[in-house]
């Protein structure tokens, strides 16, 4: 049996490196390479999330380990699900959420196709757009205080010069019907630069040639646009989408240093009003189930929008 | 359908000159293959007429209209590009119908179904109608880039090497098909490729282009019975023309330097003795590798030749080409 001319080539053959060294499969060191990045995960993700949920289920607070911690069931969920207050605090968020994307995917967009056309120093240009979104959020929202400021605030003077009302008579930022607006506007300003970036890749990856060939198929400028600009575009705008959308839930730094989440609880987006809750009041148990809700919204919209944008992608 | 008039057409790129002063008339109802190497400035004549660059000096006509300023849409003309340019996001079916549904022809949804179904009958795409561009091989891009212009009927077909990536067959199919569409339809193609069998065998007119410059315009028998120069005489014609130092049979008229000399124009069996270098069967023909006078000369032979390697054979000139140092024929 052994002499057949294929027996002998298979016993000819080398055997796997890593076997002939140290006597382990390749699938032995396929999990030595893995393992370190598995217990990461496990250690730093899946645990504390497996340990918020067993939390959410009690009344422990973190500032006093040594009080009977007892078993509530669902009742955190239900006192949350039930309070008008978290309600206005997801509303306050559903606000900021939807107007910071319409605005940055319109104005990003729109600048995109701007600089993507060829002119002179457009490099430049995208440069200095860019530059809002490299600085710290923290700095934005001290900075933006300024402006918003009715006596010498620059954004009151270009509103007040425009239309001729008077610069101190109205606040963005303390006024409660202006103060939602105040934070789309400044993270509209520092992050629509962004959008811009992945539009313009979306645009850049549109080869000339197809224009050409769309010219010569006497589709007009306008139906280049509509046809080929924006359906080839399409993926990438929904990839910024959702990379805005996943940061603005989680919104924190700017907002809390705009407007501390006033007045009254204006701007209170949940991630601020949680962590009040988790680390000024101290509910740990509370926060924990305030954290499971945020998180399963977050990954049942995420999950739904990924789906949307593979099917995009597969046409 | 019109006739494509070119008037001193002048292209530079920077410091390269693609096209210098280019003028030929495309006769109504022609079809004229561009033939020549890579940067002999084909695609760039395309483009001219197409409206897709401008020139820098010259004139086209298209049906007698001047064309300077038009865009392609204005021109109506359909383009088949070298890199397939398809719609990446669109349906075999998708791309085919887009000419067609331009707002201005108002086309009925019926007509566009009846014309797509036929010209992808005819390229022979007719199952992938469904599938998406992206999808498909080289060859099938390739053809539902040409279906793209055939679905519409422009006032002439630019073509900018449309078979170049088919397989042998499939380009001896849509060879004939191509041929039989521009005669049925009485079409007015430009056609840009370096494969002479293609000029050969479609071409009503064949223009040699030369580093920016028509050395010739006529009918590819023209061109091949009557070449201008060594440039021309070797665009066309299998195994390629043989050039030789024009004193070597003697009988060389004064101020030639070379003398060409097609498979047809030499006669085995008489005059110069050669070595025969290599025998390759074709089928068809038989190729021989000949050394005379220590220059290499191939020929054709008869199919079923008993010729070896290390033969002797005698050959002489019938009727050949002369040229002078410049590589022009002589008269």
């Amino acid at each position: 049996m052994t002499d057949t001319p294929i027996d002998k080539a298979a016993q000819a053959t080398p055997e796997p490196l890593a076997r002939r060294i140290r006597g382990l499969s390749d699938r032995s060191i396929a999990w030595i390479f893995v393992a370190p990045t598995i217990f990461l995960l496990l250690a730093v993700n899946i645990f504390p999330l497996i340990w918020t949920i067993r939390l959410s289920f009690t009344d422990y607070r973190v500032n006093r380990p040594n009080r009977e911690v007892e078993w509530v069931g669902l009742r955190n969920y239900e006192r949350i699900l039930t309070d008008p207050d978290v309600w206005a605090t997801m509303q306050a968020t559903a606000h900021f959420l939807i107007w910071t994307i319409v605005l940055q995917v319109l104005i990003g967009f729109a600048l995109a196709y701007l600089i993507n056309k060829k002119f002179r120093g457009n490099d430049l240009w995208t440069t200095i757009i860019v530059f809002p979104m490299m600085l710290s959020p923290a700095v934005v929202g001290n900075f933006w205080t300024f402006l918003y400021q009715p006596q010498i605030g620059l954004f009151n003077y270009v509103i007040a010069f425009f239309t001729g009302a008077d610069p101190a008579s109205f606040s963005m930022i303390g006024d409660v019907h202006l103060a939602p607006w105040a934070i789309v506007i400044a993270d509209t300003w520092m992050w629509t630069p962004f959008v811009m970036l992945i539009c313009l890749a979306g645009l850049r990856s549109i080869p000339d040639s197809i224009y050409e060939a769309a010219e010569c198929d006497r589709a007009s400028k306008w139906r280049q646009f509509w046809t080929i600009t924006v359906p080839m575009v399409l993926p990438f705008l929904m990839l910024a989408v959702l990379f805005r959308g996943i940061e603005n839930f989680k919104m924190f730094d700017l907002v809390v240093q705009l407007t501390g989440g006033g007045p009254g609880n204006t701007t209170t987006l949940t991630s601020i009003d949680l962590k009040r809750e988790a680390f000024e009041k101290w509910r740990t148990g509370y926060s924990s189930a305030y954290a499971v809700i945020l998180f399963v919204t977050v990954f049942g919209l995420a999950s739904i929008y990924v789906k949307a944008l593979n099917k995009v992608k597969e046409r | 359908m019109a006739e494509v008039c070119l008037t001193g057409i002048t292209k530079r790129f920077g410091k390269d000159v693609a096209l210098d002063d280019v003028t030929m008339t495309i006769p109504d109802g022609s079809f004229v293959v561009l033939l020549g190497p890579t940067g002999a400035g084909k695609t760039t004549t395309l483009r001219m007429v197409s409206g897709l660059d401008a020139p820098d000096q010259g004139r086209i006509t298209i049906g007698g209209h001047n064309m300077v300023g038009l865009t392609p849409a204005q021109r109506d003309v359909a383009m088949v590009f070298q890199q397939y340019s398809l719609y990446p996001h669109m349906t075999v079916r998708q791309n085919l119908e887009f000419p067609l549904k331009s707002p201005i022809l108002r086309t009925p949804q019926a007509d566009i179904d009846r014309k797509v179904a036929e010209i992808a009958e005819i390229l022979q795409i007719s199952s992938k109608l469904d599938n998406k561009a992206t999808a498909l091989s080289g060859g099938e891009m390739q053809r539902v880039s040409i279906g793209r212009a055939l679905v519409r009927n422009p006032s002439v077909y630019l073509m900018d090497e449309p078979l170049s990536s088919l397989d042998a067959k499939l380009r001896a199919d849509l060879r004939l098909e191509l041929k039989s569409i521009q005669a049925d339809s009485g079409a007015t193609l430009l056609y840009v490729t370096h494969d002479q069998i293609e000029a050969m065998t479609m071409a009503t007119h064949v223009g040699v282009l030369d580093k920016g410059r028509l050395v010739q315009f006529g009918s590819p028998r023209e061109i091949y019975e009557n070449p201008v120069s060594i440039y021309a005489a070797s665009r066309l014609g299998q195994p390629r023309i043989n050039v030789l130092p024009a004193d070597i049979f003697g009988g060389a008229p004064s101020g030639a330097a070379s003398i060409g000399l097609r498979p047809e124009q030499i006669v085995q069996g008489e005059g110069e003795e050669s070595l025969v270098q290599r025998v390759e069967h074709l089928g068809d023909q038989t190729r021989l590798h000949l050394t005379c006078k220590s220059h290499d000369i191939i020929t054709v032979t008869d199919a079923h030749t008993e010729l070896k390697p290390g033969d002797i054979v005698r050959i002489r000139p019938r009727n050949p080409f002369y040229f002078d140092a410049t590589g022009a024929r002589l008269a």
